[in-house]
């Protein structure tokens, strides 16, 4: 934390390299949902003017394909990076889903539904950023599997009788409308719309989040800072 | 006598010149001076490749047909002197038949769609091969097509234009829809009902009715309807399923290299899929997938081609996308529970503050 941060009240909470992959993620999940859906539901009207857009059903294949080989990749790099390096490592640690995660989750429904008054304390990452970064990193690798057999169906036809294709693609546009109404419901409310960020978070450009937000929040990594001597 | 029946005649043969004057007098004496020789049954004319070319006609030639009340001179008006110093030309039925016309032939704009046609083009080219009216609709014994007798009437439609596409006219005889047409069946097409009528293109002109991205609409225009289909246990729901594949979609949004209808089924040649014949018999479909799909093997032909996921029939693809639909469904109701809670625990919490 530099001390200009300090000075404004501010706690850097997304470092350059995880905004930069945030970014990619949130522009190419967008086109691929476009693009995708324009096919799901290729009758309605507004899905033809954007498969036009896009030029013919043949282009959007292209776009769609484009904007699925750079998740891939954005992807494999975010598990190299949590992997090895330096910053990656203590990360993806306090992302792991532990016995708190799911106590913290009854503790929350019990407090929202007023049948307590302690409302849980979290961490860094809570169960509801948890459970967003789990389920988007699982889902775009199941659904890559799907998209890389339909993909290539001639290949995946040498293997499998041709109602596993059609079942493949059932699959993928399904999990396609999950992994949607997820970021689009879940992860935007949650994060941006949330009374507490309302509009918006802004440590996706800026990285930062004031340290106020922080322990309101996020008491328990509030304290862990201040323990450390960094606020 | 004989004089004086000469000049009567040339009196009558005037009057036929002036419009609604003594026409039926004249019109016998013009039949009667054709069939001078043309009544003779031995009257033929042997042609340089050998063929005979019968030139009999006689008083009851036109009988019985749309042309009945024409004599000879109506049509072959370049016939003026007997005998014939140059050769006869081939009758123009234009000469009557186009929009507006007084002689009462039917007003309809068929000619001019014949001319756009493939078969009216290949004539202005100059292809003396290529069919004009009379080729398919025939010469004296021209007939309504409504008329079984008739030559483009849907049961002989296929023979007729079989004379000139041979093979076509074989390899349809034996398909689903010959047999079926062969057999009287009232709803099953013949070539006019797939081409057209007048308005024939060749199948690589975004105007015919067979181009690669109407065929499928052609074959639906039959194979949609539950109350043609129900007939002879048709399904219908091959329509709505080809449009909601990847190639019926592709289709739809212009691709001309995606499978239609023809592309699997044939052309001409379309049998029942239990036929060992059939592109789309079991034992057949790698081959038929093969033509696009280099490499298909027999697992293009395991589980239903045509499917769809909403029809409890399609089994395991049906449960998955119930599945699916329920699961995002339950997904979203309890996200927005979840949102809700979290708002009304929100509240709380900010005026237990204040």
């Amino acid at each position: 934390m530099s001390r200009a941060d300090l000075a404004a009240g501010k706690v850097i909470r997304m470092s350059l390299l995880f905004r930069i992959q945030h970014l990619i993620l949130t522009v190419l999940l967008t086109l691929l949902a476009i693009t995708g859906f324009a096919l799901m539901y290729h009758e309605n009207s507004l899905a033809r003017w954007i498969i036009e857009f896009e030029g013919g059903v043949h282009n959007r294949g292209i776009v769609h394909r484009v904007a699925a080989v750079l998740l891939m990749a954005n992807l494999v790099y975010h598990v190299f990076y949590m992997l090895l390096s330096r910053e990656g490592k203590p990360e993806l640690r306090q992302l792991f889903i532990v016995r708190q995660d799911i106590d913290d989750f009854l503790q929350s429904l019990r407090y929202n539904l007023g049948m307590s008054k302690e409302y849980p304390r979290f961490g860094k990452y809570g169960y509801k950023e948890k459970f967003q970064y789990w389920g988007a990193s699982i889902g775009i690798l199941l659904i890559s599997f799907t998209g890389i057999m339909l993909w290539a169906e001639e290949f995946s036809m040498r293997f499998f009788p041709k109602f596993i294709l059609d079942l493949a693609l059932i699959i993928h546009g399904y999990q396609g409308l999950l992994g949607f109404v997820l970021l689009y419901l879940w992860h935007i409310y949650n994060v941006h719309l949330h009374p507490s960020s309302f509009p918006m978070n802004p440590s996706w450009i800026t990285g930062k989040v004031s340290v106020e937000w922080l322990r309101e929040e996020h008491p328990l990594e509030y304290e862990k800072l201040k323990e450390e001597g960094l606020l | 006598m004989r004089k004086f029946a000469f000049a009567a005649l040339l009196v009558f043969l005037g009057g036929a010149f002036l419009p609604g004057f003594a026409r039926d007098a004249s019109a016998s004496i013009a039949l009667e001076k054709c069939t001078l020789c043309h009544g003779k049954p031995e009257f033929r004319k042997l042609l340089v490749d050998g063929q005979i070319r019968d030139l009999f006609v006689t008083g009851d030639t036109l009988a019985g047909s749309v042309h009945a009340k024409k004599v000879c001179a109506d049509c072959h008006f370049d016939v003026s002197e007997i005998p014939h110093r140059e050769h006869p030309k081939r009758v123009t039925c234009t000469h009557c038949h186009f929009k507006g016309n007084h002689e009462g032939a039917p007003q309809s704009d068929n000619v001019l769609a014949y001319f756009d046609s493939i078969h009216g083009q290949a004539i202005a080219r100059g292809n003396t091969k290529a069919p004009l009216c009379q080729d398919c609709h025939g010469s004296h014994r021209i007939l309504k097509a409504k008329d079984p007798g008739s030559k483009v009437a849907r049961v002989n439609v296929a023979e007729t234009c079989g004379k000139c596409h041979m093979e076509i006219y074989a390899q349809f005889k034996t398909s689903i829809h010959g047999v079926a047409l062969a057999k009287g069946v009232a709803e099953v097409p013949s070539c006019t009902g797939c081409h057209g009528e007048h308005r024939i293109y060749s199948r690589k002109d975004p105007k015919s009715s067979v181009y690669a991205t109407h065929v499928s609409e052609k074959c639906s225009s039959c194979h949609s309807s539950v109350k043609i289909m129900g007939k002879f246990g048709i399904e219908t729901e091959q329509v709505a399923t080809y449009k909601e594949s990847f190639h019926g979609v592709a289709n739809q949004f212009g691709s001309r290299t995606v499978a239609n209808c023809s592309s699997c089924h044939g052309v001409h040649d379309i049998r029942p899929p239990d036929d060992p014949l059939s592109m789309v018999n079991p034992k057949n479909v790698p081959k038929t997938c093969g033509k696009c799909h280099p490499g298909a093997n027999p697992n293009f032909a395991v589980g239903k081609i045509h499917v769809d996921a909403k029809n409890k029939e399609s089994g395991i693809i049906y449960w998955t996308a119930a599945f699916f639909k329920w699961l995002t469904i339950g997904t979203m109701l309890a996200l927005v529970a979840h949102i809700f809670l979290d708002m009304y625990g929100r509240t709380k919490r900010l005026r237990g503050e204040r």
